[in-house]
């Protein structure tokens, strides 16, 4: 089931009410009608790959109690082996499996010997990479003595599973999350608005922001040879608000959805186009799996190279990043894509003022960013997009040839032949950035908590709905669905 | 642990270039906005250095606030 779609507008009023109104001082109760209603969600779109979910919950189930259990360091690291072999295997067999076979047969083309082979036809199971990542991290935290496990079989379930957020995230923490299975929900009228009011948000950048977007950039990228520079970038900068007004809208929807039933899940997006370096940026994009792979991946990397000081710090970031690629996807380009992030790392590690240019944002300080920054933003801006490139390209053959294409462009002067965007991408882009610009330090766009007046506030909701409905674009899934 | 923690305090000052900030054995990254994963790093090793002593890495990894840091110093020392 996808947000953005009438099954899911019938769905979830009927586990709203059920939740709320039946369910409503059974905790145990309602906990288990969130697991059915998050396996039927994903079960609407392929109920054989519930399965998977339900073998992982198993395993780090288990295991999360083995570790804890016992003492002795090496039974607990072997215990934690287990979780992390499983579940990088599941995601190893179901997302990498045909690449690195298809890799493997090209470099023994490449020195003359010819192979013959099959690839096997494997279905992506959605939300593989969202959920392994989700029950992965519980095992570590035990093992790191940061979490104690549960005992509670069907909040862990619902922890893993819990619809909202089970195909692309947020990547939730058990610290942050599990808790609030436990806890005794109070409708509270204020949360549910405002949950209800980010669905909105989340609803109006996914279905008229990036929906609208999606067929110019489509045919940018696929028929790149037939147009000029000016328009191939343009197509790369309008593909970069399509794919941060479908992720953002997700995750607005996510959230919001979750809020309705009394859960607070962490921020995902942080005006990333905002951002003043690269640095910044990865503090503020996708923050749940950049905090993923801080901890997880750099961090672990970093203190063992410790001692290579700069070095150690560049090499830790660079190899998170490869890895950040390949999560992405299973395909070189997704691999180049995170390598160009790692790369523009260099400045931000080796420039002369150690500390302060780097941490001038963290994740939940306010952002202070101010017009002066301007040229900061565009610049992190224009790296961000480069990397698109490769990102959105279908393979690095024809992400090196985009880039040819556009510099070919450059120099035959074939600039100013654009292709002009569809109206609605016109105007609505530049509203998205000014709402954004204005709200910037609230947790998200459509936050009106501070506006008292309610007219004014019915008068915003009346104008968003009308124009989702007169400008949006036919649903489309969601891109990060691929991941 | 009192005079570690104040020995930790000017430390921290000097890594962050931030006069103000004050520790307690509760205090945790988030509290200080130059505290990030980058700096922490950079953290360790001056840590490592001024103390005269080489922390594993699990239990770097584990440490949950300034409290256990300077429970590591005081093992190690």
């Amino acid at each position: 089931m996808i947000f953005n779609s009438f099954d899911f507008f019938v769905f979830l009023p009927i586990v709203f009410c059920a939740y709320w109104f039946i369910l409503k001082k059974h905790l145990k109760s309602q906990n288990v009608l969130l697991l059915i209603a998050s396996y039927v969600f994903y079960g609407w779109w392929d109920w054989r790959f519930l399965s998977l979910i339900m073998l992982s919950t198993v395993v780090d189930y288990f295991v999360g109690l083995q570790i804890f259990k016992n003492e002795d360091a090496k039974i607990r690291k072997r215990w934690l082996r287990i979780s992390v072999l499983f579940n990088l295997g599941l995601l190893g067999f179901f997302k990498y499996f045909n690449f690195f076979i298809d890799s493997w047969v090209d470099a023994f083309n490449s020195i003359g010997y010819q192979m013959d082979y099959y690839s096997l036809n494997i279905i992506l199971p959605v939300g593989i990479s969202f959920y392994t990542f989700q029950t992965m991290s519980y095992s570590l935290d035990i093992s790191k003595r940061k979490l104690e496990p549960t005992k509670d079989f069907i909040a862990f379930a619902t922890f893993v599973a819990f619809f909202p957020q089970l195909v692309a995230g947020p990547i939730e923490r058990a610290s942050n999350l599990l808790p609030q299975f436990f806890k005794k929900r109070k409708f509270d009228y204020n949360t549910a608005v405002d949950g209800a009011r980010q669905m909105l948000w989340g609803l109006f950048k996914k279905i008229v922001i990036a929906d609208n977007c999606a067929p110019y950039v489509n045919d940018i990228f696929q028929n790149y040879s037939d147009y000029s520079s000016g328009t191939l970038i343009l197509g790369v900068v309008v593909f970069a608000f399509q794919i941060y007004a479908d992720f953002s809208g997700y995750t607005d929807i996510a959230i919001g959805v979750a809020k309705l039933f009394g859960f607070n899940f962490k921020r995902n997006f942080n005006y990333p186009y905002f951002s003043t370096n690269i640095s910044d940026f990865w503090k503020r994009w996708h923050i749940s799996l950049s905090s993923w792979l801080n901890d997880y991946v750099f961090t672990p990397l970093a203190i063992e190279y410790r001692d290579y000081k700069k070095y150690g710090i560049f090499l830790a970031l660079f190899l998170t990043f490869l890895i950040s690629g390949l999560w992405h996807g299973a395909g070189w380009n997704y691999i180049v894509w995170g390598g160009l992030h790692g790369l523009f790392y260099i400045p931000v590690i080796f420039s002369k003022k150690r500390f302060s240019s780097i941490s001038s944002n963290k994740i939940n300080s306010k952002n202070k960013s101010t017009l002066r920054d301007f040229p900061k933003m565009v610049l992190t801006f224009a790296m961000v997009c480069f990397t698109y490139i490769f990102f959105r390209a279908i393979n690095l053959t024809e992400a090196i040839n985009l880039n040819k294409a556009i510099i070919n462009g450059l120099i035959t002067n074939n600039i100013f032949d654009i292709k002009i965007p569809d109206i609605r991408i016109v105007l609505f882009i530049p509203c998205l950035i000014l709402i954004e610009w204005l709200q910037r330090e609230k947790a998200y766009g459509l936050d009106l908590q501070k506006v008292n007046s309610t007219v004014l506030r019915w008068v915003i909701y009346f104008i968003l709905i009308s124009v989702i409905i007169i400008f949006g674009a036919k649903a489309q899934s969601f891109i990060y669905f691929q991941f | 642990m009192q005079e570690y923690l104040d020995e930790l305090n000017l430390l921290f000052r000097e890594v962050f270039e931030n006069e103000d900030i004050t520790l307690t054995p509760e205090t945790v990254a988030s509290d200080i906005d130059e505290w990030d994963s980058i700096n922490h790093i950079y953290l360790v090793v001056e840590i490592e250095k001024h103390f005269n002593i080489k922390f594993t890495s699990s239990q770097i990894l584990e440490w949950k606030n300034v409290g256990e840091i300077v429970n590591s110093i005081q093992e190690k020392r």
